[in-house]
C-alpha cells in the first residue's frame, strides 16, 4: 500500500502507458477509488495527452519535398559517377604493381645490357659498334721475299696487341723474309664486346715486280 | 519489392525493411524516393515539435535526410529503419540547437510567429468540418496554449514527450532514439508530463 499520493502520481506516467505491472495498476485504482485528488490530477494528465496528440501533423511544404527529392537525385548521381570512378581504379590498382615491375625490370635490364655491350674507353673514342671484329693489317713490313708464282696464303693469329703470335702457310713455298715480315708487321687486333682479343685472320700475299 | 505503395501513408513492414535498405544501399533512386515519401512526414512533424519553428525544422530535415542518404551504407540493421532515422533526427535537432544565434532567435521571435501562423492554419482547416466558430476558435487557443507549454518544456523532456505522445513511440523505441536506458525514458517522461500538466492542467481541465 502507498503511503502517501506522491507515490501514486509518481506511477501515473507508466499506468497510463500501460507499463506499470498488474500489482502496481490494482494499487493505483484502489487509491483513485478514495482520492479525489488524484482522480483530478489523472484526468488532468489525461486531458494534456489528448490534447497533445491532437495537436495538427505538421507536413512538409511542397517547395520543401521538391528540393528534398533534386537534392537527393543530385547525390546520387554524384555517387554514381564516383562509384564508378571506383570500380575502375579498382580494375587497374591490382595490375599497376605488377606493370611497374616489369616496366622497371625491362628498364634494369636494358641498361645492364647497354652498360656490358659499350664500356666507356677513355683511350680508344671510336669503338666499334659491332660486339665482335675481326683483326686487320695495319702495316706490312717492308721487307722483299720471293712469294714464287702461285702467291702465299697465310692463316695468322694475331695478340690483343696487335702482334702476329703464329701462323699457318696454307698455299704456297715459305721462304726465311716471310718470317722477318710477320715479326714486324702491325695489326689491328681483333675485337669482343670492344675490348681487343686474339684473332685469326688469313693474308694472301703475292709480288708484284715492276720493270722499269 | 514493390515500392508501388501510398508514399505518404504507410511504413514498411519489418519483413520488406531488409529489402528496403539492400536498395537503398544499392543505390536506387526509386527506394530513396520511397523513404522520402514514407519519412518525411512524420520526421518533419518530430523536428518541428522539438524545434517549435517550421522554417528551421526544414533546414534540420534536409540535413537529416543527406545523413540518411551518406549513412546508409553503414546501417546494419540493428534497429528499425524508423528508429535509425529519428535518431539522425534527434541528433541533428541537438547540433542545431548549439548555435547561439539560433537558440536566441527561436527563443525571442520564431516561436510567436510560428504559433499565431499555425493557430492560423488550424483554425482554418478545422472550420471547414465544425459549424461553430466559437469552438474553433477556442480549440485553436488550447493548441496554442498546448505549443506553448511544450515549448517551454527543457529540451530532454521535450524530446521524450513528443516521441512519446505525438509520435507514439514504444519506451524501447524512445530508448533506442536517444540512446539512453528506459528507465532513463520513464523518469523524462514522467517529469516532462508533469511540468505539462501542473501548466496546463487548470486550463485545460
Amino acid at each position: 500500500m502507498f503511503e502517501s499520493c506522491l507515490e501514486v502520481r509518481q506511477l501515473f506516467s507508466d499506468y497510463v502507458d500501460g507499463q506499470c505491472d498488474r500489482e502496481a495498476s490494482a494499487a493505483v485504482r484502489f487509491h483513485l477509488r478514495y482520492c479525489e485528488a488524484c482522480r483530478a490530477a489523472l484526468d488532468s494528465l489525461q486531458a494534456v495527452r489528448a490534447e497533445l496528440k491532437l495537436l495538427p501533423h505538421r507536413r512538409v511544404p511542397e517547395d520543401l519535398a521538391l528540393r528534398l527529392r533534386v537534392q537527393l537525385s543530385q547525390r546520387l548521381h554524384r555517387n554514381l559517377l564516383e562509384r564508378l570512378r571506383v570500380r575502375i581504379e579498382n580494375a587497374i590498382e591490382p595490375l599497376l604493381v605488377p606493370a611497374s615491375t616489369a616496366v622497371l625490370t625491362a628498364v634494369i635490364c636494358f641498361g645492364v645490357l647497354m652498360a656490358s655491350g659499350s664500356p666507356p674507353r677513355a683511350n680508344t673514342p671510336d669503338v666499334p659498334l659491332q660486339l665482335a671484329t675481326p683483326p686487320r693489317v695495319e702495316a706490312l713490313a717492308p721487307i722483299d721475299f720471293n712469294t714464287g708464282d702461285q702467291g702465299l696464303t697465310l692463316l695468322t693469329h694475331i695478340d690483343a696487341s696487335g702482334r702476329v703470335l703464329d701462323y699457318k702457310v696454307l698455299s704456297g713455298q715459305p721462304s726465311p723474309g716471310l718470317a722477318q715480315m710477320m715479326l714486324f708487321s702491325l695489326f689491328h687486333p681483333a675485337t669482343l664486346f670492344g675490348k681487343p682479343t686474339e684473332g685469326r685472320i688469313v693474308l694472301s700475299l703475292r709480288r708484284i715486280t715492276v720493270r722499269g | 519489392m514493390d515500392l508501388a505503395v501510398d508514399r505518404t501513408q504507410s511504413l514498411p513492414a519489418v519483413a520488406s525493411e531488409a529489402s528496403l535498405v539492400a536498395e537503398l544501399q544499392a543505390g536506387s533512386e526509386d527506394a530513396f524516393a520511397y523513404l522520402l515519401g514514407v519519412y518525411q512526414n512524420p520526421v518533419f512533424n518530430l523536428i518541428s515539435h522539438i524545434l517549435g519553428n517550421d522554417s528551421e525544422a526544414a533546414d534540420v530535415l534536409q540535413e537529416v535526410f543527406v545523413k540518411v542518404f551518406k549513412g546508409i551504407r553503414h546501417f546494419h540493421g540493428q534497429s528499425s529503419l524508423k528508429t535509425w532515422i529519428y535518431r539522425i533526427a534527434l541528433h541533428e535537432i541537438s547540433n542545431h540547437r548549439r548555435g547561439w544565434l539560433r537558440r536566441r532567435l527561436r527563443e525571442t521571435a520564431s516561436f510567436d510567429h510560428e504559433s499565431h501562423e499555425e493557430t492560423a492554419a488550424s483554425w482554418r482547416e478545422q472550420a471547414g468540418r465544425t459549424a461553430n466558430p466559437y469552438q474553433v476558435l477556442e480549440q485553436a487557443e488550447r493548441q496554442d496554449l498546448v505549443k506553448r507549454a511544450l515549448a517551454d518544456l527543457p529540451p530532454v523532456f521535450r524530446a521524450v514527450v513528443v516521441l512519446r505522445e505525438i509520435e507514439d513511440l514504444s519506451y524501447r523505441e524512445i530508448a533506442e532514439v536517444l540512446g539512453i536506458p528506459e528507465g532513463t525514458v520513464k523518469s523524462r517522461l514522467l517529469r516532462g508530463r508533469e511540468m505539462l500538466r501542473r501548466r496546463l492542467g487548470s486550463i485545460l481541465g
